[in-house]
């Protein structure tokens, strides 16, 4: 079973990961222009979530904003 | 034991003193924000923000009566002088882009996100991660009334840092509290404390 840490978690996914982080917000439901990235330490920009690939083992911190200030 | 102490709140004083930080945005949580680092003695603030006080604002915002109508960025200065006349304020009346964040920003080596839109939001933290060398502490989930406990900061590393409950949106009609967003507002300016006095800037 392949792992991503998600947000300090750790997600199983059954059989293949998503391929690409769109592909991985599309799988959570959530709004890629809603959100900043960073795998492993470094920041993704929006532009290339989706060509941008996952891998097994690698530890993704996905800050999803929310309106109001 | 007296002079340890003296010594450590003037090391702490000069810290704040040579620091500039960059608030963009100045509703519930910049006018909060910026009045904290004033306050605190940070040498010098760049702030921005592209709009107008409403009479609506005056419930959490750091404005006043006589003020709606005004440019904010004209408002907060006013009041952030009043508090220090000698502080040394930078002010931009401009809506945040992905082009115009590293010039208005360039002297700042911290920047608070104080911004409303979700997509605001998104484009400054990406655009100061990606294209400068400088700290983001942004918001997020600020909204409705107490459960103050919820609220906390998130150290995702040195660069962003973020505060909130992550979930409390303006958009599911939640009301904006003057007690809800002053505590992000200043869970932020904590943060940027925490980052200026340990040296991570």
């Amino acid at each position: 079973m392949a792992v991503l840490k998600i947000n300090g978690k750790e997600n199983f996914f059954d059989g293949l990961l998503p391929a690409t982080l769109s592909e991985l917000l599309i799988e959570l439901k959530v709004d890629a222009t809603t959100v900043v990235a960073e795998v492993d330490g470094e920041i993704i920009e929006r532009e290339k979530f989706g060509s941008f690939n996952l891998k097994e083992g690698q530890s993704i911190e996905l800050v999803r904003f929310v309106p109001g200030g | 034991m007296f002079f340890l102490f003296w010594f450590e709140m003037v090391s702490i004083a000069e810290k704040l003193a040579n620091a500039t930080v960059g608030v963009a945005g100045l509703g519930g949580l910049g006018s909060v924000v910026a009045e904290c680092l004033l306050r605190s003695g940070i040498g010098k603030l760049i702030i921005a923000d592209f709009d107008v006080v409403d009479k609506s604002n005056l419930n959490r915002q750091r404005y006043f009566a006589d003020q709606v109508g005004k440019l904010k960025v004209e408002a907060a200065k006013e009041n952030l002088l009043r508090i220090n006349p000698k502080a040394v304020i930078e002010s931009y009346n401009q809506k945040i882009t992905a082009e115009n964040v590293p010039q208005i920003f360039a002297e700042a080596t911290i920047v608070a996100e104080c911004l409303d839109e979700v997509q605001q939001k998104q484009i400054l933290v990406e655009t100061i991660l990606t294209r400068t060398g400088k700290a983001i502490v942004s918001a997020s989930g600020i909204a409705g009334f107490g459960n103050s406990n919820s609220i906390e900061t998130k150290w995702i590393s040195d660069k962003l840092i973020v505060c909130g409950d992550f979930e409390s949106g303006i958009d599911n009609n939640k009301i904006v509290t003057a007690g809800r967003v002053g505590i992000v507002a200043c869970h932020q300016a904590n943060a940027i404390f925490e980052l200026i006095i340990n040296g991570k800037t």
